[in-house]
């Protein structure tokens, strides 16, 4: 979903550059999409970009390379994502800045476009959501506020592409802004001296020094590249000497000051009809994490989900694309069009044998896991959009606090049930490392990702609810209680919540539409080749016999320990390489009636437990390093045997059967 | 009135107060000031205090002004001990400087601050001012914490007192500073205010370091 070519990019990078910048979920990806004709992801919730996004663009008949950064509150980086944002303002050589801004948040947005005038950036302000801001009864004087800061400033509704065309007009003629906050002498006299100091930069010295007196550590490493030692020395002395003046922090005192400014420019030109918020968009809200009806808006919604997924996609679109369409159609004509054509038992065997190409692998991706995750992802991304998920977030952070983590941590753990892959990448919206290693060896461990969830569910609901509950007490239980050892274990601090919650919005059918094929999309290119290797790796091993002495040696493990036949072990071999392919497996093994209730749910525990599939494997790595992405397998793998092997143990101790 | 005249003032006062007799010889020789002979000579002409049979009494006039510094010094060492956490030799010291600089007015506004207390951190009681007589009828300080809130309350933000200063900015970005208005939407099973358009989602923790003012 991330994959650009490098080439692509650094063709790209010789091109003028157009950056948007404005505070979390106000709509610069969408601007981004309208203006690239590329299709990024769109929530309803903070923090849906984490990367910087880049695409080409044809504006105003010239080609220009589009950056789409993460949302920020302020430029001085308080979260890894902001820092992201902040850094490309200062390394970048780019020309052109349009400033994205929540309109009915004015005052918040101005904080942004106060500090682009400080960095003496040329840029434009896009007044998007501006539907919201007439429902409520706002107005804005749009004039008075362009002359008041010395920029163009347009009204946009960028989900209906209103303005979007005057602000492409705009581009061409940025100006900078004329305002100019002015601070208390003791720091505008620290700015007068750092200034000679710091080396020629993309943005202005002022706010460089600015950002410095804030005591921005994240500057650190630039600082060192560019600034000699003495003058560095010379800096912290300034800092601290501009410090010993105030009892609050230099940043604080300096954000209220900017603040007080967007507040005056506000005030003039915002007139509000004092409407009460309400209506029935701001009620389903409130109810979302009303701490007594939050609960069953909850169940309700996972029923809703279970029904649409579970029943819908799992059951209905399973059993027809399976046992119709390939068990009665492709299968028996590939099988007939392949031996007739192709006169080699070994190919023959290679595209439609018992682990054949078109008979395993594409009949488990198409056939099993496509509806599952096609209508998994339908269903979450009418949550992501509606603003749910945050208000999640508010209804579990006191259980998140017992497992070291906030609220925050589960919007990556809901994500997680899309795909973990992109669920580790969305970690970096978590404050503090110890939330990021905690949360990913969550996800790598337990949280099931959509394909595989869809095939959990269907097995399950073919033995009985009661098999359902048991997994899922298990797979929970021991989420909660490695969250809450693992807490104990790495170190570092509790960190805060405090979290924006998004309006709650009316899903748009079209933005569901694009996002749903987007991750499709995404899908097939990932996951089917892996199936087509996994496939490829079985028939190898089964034709070279191996597969049998890998069976024999995985015996005192799968068949003793966790009581399953033989052939399991094929399933989490596969699973190696993907966990839904290996759920696929253990699929396959039910309905040929190979595995008993006790045996079913045994095996999908241990699944769902199972290594990370190599992608998310890898993504991990990619976040937090080759050395935790070691001690993280390390312990999932025996792990997830020992839980299968002692859940193996009670239930045929106490002779349950479901 | 010069602040050794306070310091008799009070020394008599608490003396009274306590209900033991203020010898003049026990005033001389206790009052922590210089001179003190010559201060009382000019405070029995100025009509605050008047001496009989050697004991000191306290003229209305001084009565009222005695009362206001002892009031004064016990509130100052409530603020400075229990809310800004200073050290006991530290508070003494500084509350002795406040009991003669605060205005009627601060002194109220401390005293309505802090809830009107009843006694100060010795155990002494504080004499109680205007604020607290209306404190009877309208039970109601004036700087509450969002904790003590209820939702759908309206207030405006006085000031915040956070542990960490990453916590202040974090909460400043968002808008929430001293003078912003807020509305508490609700305190389980999380805490959300509105501040403008925007919600904001914070732990217990948090909430109770926001000191608010209602409207």
């Amino acid at each position: 979903m991330h994959a650009h070519g490098k080439k692509q990019e650094k063709k790209n990078d010789q091109l003028p550059k157009i950056l948007l910048i404005g505070n979390p979920n106000v709509g610069k990806s969408v601007i981004f999409g309208y203006l690239t004709g590329r299709y990024v992801t769109v929530s309803n919730y903070p923090g849906t970009t984490v990367e910087v996004s880049r695409g080409k663009a044809l504006v105003n008949g010239k080609s220009y390379s589009i950056l789409d950064t993460p949302g920020v509150n302020s430029l001085l980086p308080m979260s890894e994502d902001e820092e992201v944002t902040r850094n490309i303002l200062l390394t970048e050589k780019q020309e052109r800045v349009v400033q994205v801004a929540d309109a009915k948040n004015l005052k918040r947005s101005l904080l942004i476009s106060l500090q682009l005038a400080e960095m003496g950036l040329p840029f434009l302000i896009a007044l998007n959501l501006y539907d919201e801001v007439t429902s409520r009864g706002i107005k804005i004087d749009i004039g008075k506020l362009s002359s008041t800061l010395g920029v163009d400033v347009m009204s946009t509704v960028a989900t209906r592409r209103e303005g979007l065309d005057k602000v492409e007009e705009g581009i061409e003629s940025l100006k900078q802004s004329v305002c100019n906050v002015k601070y208390d002498e003791e720091i505008e006299k620290g700015i007068r001296e750092m200034e000679p100091l710091l080396p020629r930069a993309n943005i202005s010295g002022r706010s460089i020094a600015l950002m410095l007196l804030a005591g921005d550590e994240t500057l650190t490493g630039w600082l060192h590249d560019n600034v000699s030692n003495e003058n560095i020395n010379k800096i912290e002395e300034i800092r601290r000497k501009v410090c010993t003046s105030y009892r609050q922090s230099l940043g604080y005192v300096i954000n209220r000051r900017r603040l007080a400014e967007a507040e005056r420019i506000t005030d003039d030109v915002y007139s509000t009809s004092k409407k009460e918020r309400s209506g029935f968009s701001h009620f389903l809200g409130s109810m979302m994490m009303h701490p007594l009806w939050g609960i069953p808006f909850l169940l309700v919604t996972l029923y809703l989900l279970y029904l649409f997924v579970g029943d819908f996609g799992a059951g209905i679109s399973v059993d027809f694309l399976e046992t119709e369409l390939f068990g009665r159609f492709i299968n028996p004509w590939a099988t007939k069009l392949v031996h007739t054509i192709i006169p080699f038992e070994i190919l023959q065997d290679l595209l439609v044998g018992e682990y054949g190409l078109i008979t395993m692998a594409l009949s488990y991706a198409v056939a099993i896991v496509f509806p599952i995750v096609g209508t998994f992802f339908i269903a979450f991304s009418i949550l992501e959009d509606s603003g749910y998920l945050p208000r999640l977030a508010v209804m579990v952070n006191k259980i998140f606090r017992l497992m070291g983590l906030n609220g925050k941590a589960v919007l990556p753990m809901v994500l997680g049930l899309g795909c973990d892959t992109m669920a580790t990448l969305t970690t970096r919206i978590l404050d503090g490392k110890k939330d990021r290693v905690i949360v990913t060896l969550l996800l790598a461990l337990g949280v099931p990702c959509s394909a595989q969830l869809g095939v959990i569910l269907g097995m399950l609901g073919g033995i009985s609810f009661s098999a359902f509950v048991v997994w899922a007490a298990v797979i929970l239980g021991v989420l909660f209680l490695v969250g809450f050892l693992a807490s104990k274990v790495i170190k570092g601090d509790a960190t805060d919540f405090i979290y924006e919650l998004p309006p709650i919005r009316i899903p748009q059918a079209k933005n569901i539409f694009f996002k749903t094929i987007a991750r499709i999309d995404w899908y097939l290119r990932e996951a089917v080749p892996l199936f087509i290797l996994g496939t490829f790796v079985l028939f190898t091993l089964d034709k070279l016999n191996i597969l049998k002495v890998i069976e024999a040696a995985a015996s005192p493990v799968v068949v003793t320990l966790l009581g399953l036949p033989p052939k399991a072990a094929e399933a989490f071999l596969i699973g190696f390489l993907r966990r839904d392919y290996g759920a696929a497996g253990l699929y396959a093994l039910q309905k040929d009636g190979l595995m008993d209730p006790v045996q079913i749910v045994v095996s999908l525990v241990t699944m769902t437990l199972f290594i990370p599939c190599i992608a998310n494997l890898f993504m991990v790595i990619k976040e937090r390093g080759l050395m935790v992405a070691v001690w993280m397998t390390a312990f999932i793998l025996p792990f997830a045997i020992m839980v299968g092997g002692l859940l193996n143990f009670i239930l045929r101790i106490t002779g349950a059967s479901f | 009135m010069e602040k050794n005249v306070e310091e008799i003032l009070e020394y008599i006062w608490t003396l009274k107060d306590r209900d033991e007799t203020p010898h003049l010889d026990r005033v001389l020789k206790e009052v922590q000031v210089d001179n003190a002979a010559d201060y009382i000579d000019g405070m029995v002409k100025d009509n605050l205090i008047e001496v009989k049979n050697e004991v000191v009494y306290l003229t209305e006039v001084g009565d009222v002004a005695g009362r206001g510094v002892v009031r004064r010094c016990r509130l100052a060492e409530w603020l400075l001990s229990n809310v800004f956490e200073l050290d006991q030799k530290e508070w003494e010291s500084t509350a002795c400087e406040f009991e003669h600089i605060l205005s009627e007015e601060a002194t109220d506004s401390i005293c309505t601050f802090l809830g009107h207390p009843p006694v100060c951190p010795h155990g002494e009681p504080i004499p109680d001012g205007d604020c607290c007589r209306k404190f009877t009828t309208e039970i109601k300080p004036l700087v509450l914490t969002v904790t003590e809130l209820m939702p759908g309350d309206r207030c405006r933000v006085v000031f915040m007192t956070p542990k960490h200063h990453d916590r202040l900015d974090r909460l400043s970005s968002l808008g929430l500073v001293p003078g912003a208005e807020i509305k508490l939407h609700q305190k389980q099973p999380t805490y959300v205010i509105d501040v403008g358009e925007t919600s904001i989602a914070i732990d217990y923790d948090i909430a109770r370091e926001i000191f608010v003012k209602k409207i």
